[in-house]
């Protein structure tokens, strides 16, 4: 069914007592892999008649990375661990402890072939699923930030065709890199979504919370939160910024006017006329953006924070996981 | 006298006499030259300072930085957070990971945490915590800055005795610091804007000559004024003078370029680091009390981001603190207290933020008459109430009071009235006190 921002309706919500931080979804059962604040992986089977989560232990601190490759489900949390779950028996076949620091994403290459996790080391890893050997560890990002505090790395996205791989960190510094040689190629800067307050608060918020490639792979979308006056909330306009990267050249952002915080995720529909960002302040928000006209389609509220979402293949459909829910929305007429 | 004219002839200087008086009683703007007594760079002030008394650093942690991501982790429980627990060098007390510095030195250190303060707002939460008790509607209550001025400093200092550092915007209003009934002679000088006073320096257009043979015409005038003259105004006003002269004397007091490598390295590059290790500097040089000011924690929203950023710097700072006094022998003569006015919320609110939360939280100190490797009372398994050794703002009031070598149940009066330095049946929390 055709996907068309402006049916947008929720066909169905989960209420939970925990944190929902990351969410990956099996194609061929529409298994949705939840990963949690209580450290666990839900795995929820939204075709069964009362859908009850099952638990995968094996995490000792928020899950925020969950993604699909190949026969497997690979975990990534706080505790810096990467783990492996056979996707019909949903037994650990396989533990890294692959960062020191937290993993803030997890994300699968198109073909399955290859895991990227980013963490708060400042390192992408990029892991051969198969075998769970380290193919690249890619250093392109500061430790500290130019007010000497630590730096984060947040979030990561392949192209469409697995060639490269993006990651951005928290002072708005993101790197492109060849997965063919696991070199740096391209840099792109989008400071606006950083704000370092030297003179009320003295410390910092935001960062590069997003990214996503179109589906010809020419334009990087990168969300975040726009410049905040008030750094102890989520009080910015969420932020969207259109890079051509082989260029190194922002070519459009546009800010929410209704949606306030961070954009945590993104993501094109696969005709590539549209992107689909989420988050939120307090509250959660979705913003559609136009990509062709380049304006905003629409923004909505949604009723939680949106720490991740998935879309279906067709894009018709949108799994949003947050702050004490799960929350599906239909996109058809 | 004319009001508008200079009080030295001066048009540099551009303050008139009284004005100039006023400022030095309520110890803000300096007038700039040099002069010719140098307290800070005596051989031996060390040696003496530590015969003379106490001195404390209240590290004043603005906006209320969160327990559970500091003293008293909850580590799985749904309130608990990402961050995990560390053991220290106390068997069986965990801290949070963010505090790996602090771990390795819990041995030395004393924390509360089990302080139910009832005030949860900016404002209300700071007058309490740096006061011990609210306002009477006849009685303002003097902070404790200003009691441990009145009570540490020395008649003849030529130092500041209460210096407020808060260089940062937000929240200063909030946290006013007032000396209350013991009046303006007890009340800070404040460091808002740089960490600098004011008009430090001696003006180019006077020369080290001219000042010298000014400050020496003074002295000989007051002199000859006071003989015969034995009024309090008179000896208040020439001790007025001799404390600017100190301060104008002080100027390396606030240069913390003459700090070595070595030291400037353990502080961190921050501002917050070099205001601590300035802190450091002013005791030594014998001010009783000075307060660093770090703003600001109020984490509604990425109160994880907010503390993984801010609670490693306040780490570094505390360990720096404690290992620089250790190097030079004060450990004994000097109170180190790290709290704000209030601490967060054990609920996680949908932005990732903690609120504000008076309830059940935790203030950590080191030095002086504390006990080293202690922990004072428990809250329960999610943080939310205090399970065991309740105490209040009063009781962490009267306790800096006793680890600074002052009785808590001494007595001011304010005419007639007899005034206590805590309020009736407020006893000091004797299990963190040696």
């Amino acid at each position: 069914m055709p996907s068309d921002p402006f049916k947008f309706k929720q066909a169905k919500e989960i209420s939970r007592k925990d944190i929902l931080l990351s969410v990956a979804r099996e194609p061929d059962t529409g298994r949705l892999f939840v990963g949690s604040s209580d450290s666990s992986v839900h795995v929820v089977d939204l075709a069964a008649e009362k859908a009850e989560p099952v638990a995968l232990e094996g995490h000792s601190g928020y899950v925020t990375g969950v993604a699909i490759a190949g026969t497997f489900v690979v975990s990534g949390a706080y505790d810096g661990k990467l783990i492996w779950r056979d996707r019909k028996t949903l037994k650990a076949e396989r533990t890294h402890k692959a960062h020191d620091k937290w993993i803030r994403a997890v994300e699968a290459s198109p073909d399955g072939k290859l895991i990227a996790s980013v963490a708060d080391d400042m390192v992408c890893r990029v892991w051969e699923v198969a075998s769970g050997k380290m193919k690249y560890e890619l250093r392109g990002h500061e430790l500290m930030t130019p007010s000497h505090f630590h730096s984060m790395l947040y979030a990561c996205a392949f192209s469409t065709d697995g060639a490269f791989l993006a990651t951005g960190d928290k002072v708005g510094h993101i790197v492109v890199w060849d997965l063919a040689s696991g070199k740096p190629i391209k840099t792109v800067e989008s400071t606006g979504m950083y704000t370092w307050d030297p003179r009320a608060r003295i410390h910092s918020i935001g960062g590069i919370r997003s990214l996503a490639f179109s589906p010809d792979n020419s334009v990087l979308a990168v969300g975040g939160m726009g410049k905040v006056g008030n750094i102890d909330h989520l009080e910015g306009k969420a932020r969207l910024e259109l890079f051509d990267w082989r260029a190194e050249k922002s070519t459009k952002f546009v800010e929410g006017d209704k949606c306030k915080g961070l954009i945590t995720k993104l993501a094109f529909h696969p005709k590539g006329d549209w992107l689909v960002g989420a988050g939120g302040d307090s509250k959660g928000s979705l913003i559609f953006f136009d990509t062709v006209a380049g304006k905003t389609l629409r923004e909505d509220t949604v009723p939680m924070h949106v720490h991740r979402f998935v879309t279906s293949e067709s894009a018709d459909r949108l799994y949003l996981v947050g702050h004490n829910k799960i929350s599906i929305w239909e996109l058809s007429a | 006298m004319n009001e508008k004219k200079q009080f030295c002839g001066s048009a540099d200087h551009g303050v008139t006499r009284r004005a100039f008086l006023s400022r030095v009683g309520v110890g803000t703007a300096l007038l700039g030259t040099s002069g010719a007594v140098h307290t800070f760079a005596e051989e031996g002030l060390t040696r003496a300072l530590k015969a003379s008394g106490k001195r404390v650093i209240l590290l004043w942690l603005a906006g209320g930085a969160s327990q559970l991501e500091t003293w008293d982790p909850k580590p799985g429980r749904p309130t608990g957070g990402p961050f995990a627990e560390i053991p220290t060098s106390v068997p069986g007390v965990h801290i949070c990971e963010l505090m790996p510095e602090m771990a390795k030195r819990m041995k030395d250190i004393a924390v509360i945490r089990s302080l139910n303060s009832r005030n949860a707002d900016h404002g209300g939460g700071a007058v309490l915590m740096m006061r011990g008790r609210a306002d009477e509607p006849t009685v303002k209550y003097p902070d404790l800055g200003a009691i441990l001025s009145k009570e540490l400093g020395r008649a003849d200092s030529k130092v500041p005795e209460y210096i407020s550092l808060y260089t940062a915007a937000e929240g200063r209003d909030f946290s006013r610091v007032s000396s209350g009934f013991l009046g303006a002679r007890f009340n800070p000088m404040k460091l808002s804007e740089s960490m600098t006073p004011p008009n430090m320096k001696r003006l180019d257009s006077i020369s080290d000559a001219d000042h010298h043979s000014r400050a020496e015409l003074q002295e000989l005038m007051n002199r000859q004024f006071i003989a015969g003259r034995e009024l309090p105004s008179t000896k208040s006003h020439a001790n007025a003078y001799a404390r600017v002269h100190g301060l104008m004397s002080s100027e390396q007091l606030f240069d913390i370029s003459h700090e070595s490598e070595s030291v400037k390295q353990m502080y961190g590059p921050t501002l917050f680091g070099q205001q601590a290790m300035m802190a450091r500097r002013m005791v030594e040089a014998g001010v009783p009390f000075v307060r660093v000011a770090r703003a600001w924690w109020d984490s509604h929203g990425q109160n994880f981001e907010t503390h993984q950023e801010m609670v490693p710097e306040l780490d570094r700072v505390m360990a720096a603190l404690m290992d620089d006094l250790k190097q030079r022998g004060m450990q004994n003569d000097v109170v180190v207290v790290a709290m704000g006015e209030f601490g967060r919320t054990p609920t996680i609110n949908s932005s990732l933020g903690r609120d504000h939360f008076g309830s059940a939280w935790s203030v950590a100190m080191f030095g002086g008459n504390l006990k080293r490797g202690v922990v004072h009372g428990k809250t329960d398994k999610d943080g939310k109430e205090v399970a065991e050794g309740q105490v209040g703002a009063g009781e962490i009031f009267a306790t800096i009071l006793e680890a600074a070598g002052i009785r808590h149940d001494k007595e001011y009066h304010v005419g007639a009235r007899p005034i206590p330095l805590v309020n009736p049946g407020i006893k000091p929390i004797k299990e963190v006190l040696a």
